[in-house]
């Protein structure tokens, strides 16, 4: 049983040591147990995250001469390949083509594809060509999906999914926090 | 109540205590085994230490049963959002029906969703009445069906950003981590 000791004593009429009765303590250790099991939620929900990419509102002073941002253009039109673009206000910097094997997983009726190439591949693109690479920069890279209509969205979560593998710092409230490197967002044509 | 320290209970009926005790094989190791309190205490704590930081207050994700969410590695965690349900027959706003998928995907076209537009315009003008003085955050969360066509994902993912939800995140189960 746990006690306190409180020294010797001078010889009073009540006892200086005191037992703590460990009896409402370790209920309620049980009914709290209890009440964080029932509600405890076991569910492996998560999200990806994009950016729609919308104009803000305009600004009383428009600034002048501002370089326009590199951007990653994935496109996923043909079965067998990716095409990576890197462009520049329109302009095309550079242009890699990745082979596209789709290994469709199925399990339990949900569908899981993965792109370990062409996430490897982006990575590799990102460190060479990234302009937003340190924790302190509040901007990341873009990255654009280009996609038919027909293709099911199995397959775009894939390719996002293998955007999302290149990550760099990002200072949030002092803490140092590692972040997907790119926004990403779909093309409209 | 106070834990009383065990009696014995066979052999009672001899009067004797010694005859009771010689035939009750008396042997000196004590029958009354004190329990060790403290271990248990420590892990009735880590256990409360563990669910309390493992708890979450906005309960559980209601997901469409309709719906069957593909699988991803590189994931965020979940946000209170709006959430839009899109299944394979229909656009789906708090279980109501904001669109049909058949048709957009039947148009084969980019297009805007009306009814979504207007129940996701209605919902910000409610938050930012309840929130005045707020930056409204303009995020929507899709619960896309994993077979839907890219034309019907644009087409909401277009609407929800006219609408002023230009961060739109897709709800995806989570795969373990490869590295």
């Amino acid at each position: 049983m746990g006690g306190i000791s409180v020294g010797g004593g001078g010889g009073g009429r009540r006892s200086l040591d005191s037992e703590i009765n460990m009896i409402p303590f370790i209920d309620l250790l049980m009914v709290t147990i209890s009440f964080l099991l029932i509600t405890a939620v076991w569910s492996h929900m998560a999200r990806i995250n994009a950016d729609a990419q919308v104009p803000g509102p305009p600004r009383e002073v428009e600034p002048v001469n501002i370089e326009p941002e590199k951007q990653l253009h994935v496109e996923m039109r043909t079965p067998d390949k990716f095409v990576l673009i890197w462009k520049q206000a329109g302009t095309v910097i550079s242009t890699v083509d990745v082979s596209r094997k789709d290994n469709l997983i199925v399990k339990d009726g949900k569908k899981s594809i993965r792109y370990p190439e062409l996430a490897q591949k982006i990575e590799a693109e990102w460190k060479t060509v990234g302009a937003h690479r340190d924790g302190t920069d509040k901007k990341f890279d873009q990255a654009v999906l280009h996609t038919d209509n027909e293709t099911a969205y199995v397959y775009l979560i894939g390719v996002i999914d293998a955007i999302y593998q290149a990550h760099r710092p990002f200072n949030v409230g002092g803490k140092s926090e590692q972040v997907p490197a790119f926004n990403v967002t779909f093309a409209v044509n | 109540m106070t834990i009383h320290e065990p009696g014995r209970r066979l052999m009672r009926g001899v009067p004797l205590k010694f005859v009771r005790k010689r035939v009750a094989g008396g042997s000196s190791r004590p029958v009354a085994a004190a329990l060790s309190l403290t271990s248990m205490i420590d892990f009735l704590i880590v256990t409360v230490v563990f669910l309390l930081m493992t708890f979450s207050a906005s309960g559980e994700t209601p997901i469409n049963k309709n719906v069957r969410l593909p699988q991803a590695e590189h994931t965020l965690d979940m946000i209170d959002a709006p959430m839009v349900a899109i299944t394979g027959s229909a656009i789906l706003v708090d279980g109501s029906t904001a669109g049909n998928t058949r048709a957009i995907e039947d148009s084969k076209r980019l297009q805007r969703i009306d009814e979504l537009f207007n129940i996701l315009k209605s919902k910000r003008e409610v938050w930012k009445q309840l929130h005045p003085g707020k930056d409204f955050p303009g995020v929507v969360v899709l619960q896309i069906d994993q077979e839907v066509t890219a034309v019907v994902v644009k087409s909401v993912f277009q609407t929800s950003a006219f609408a002023g939800y230009p961060n739109v995140s897709f709800m995806v189960n989570q795969l373990p981590k490869a590295r």
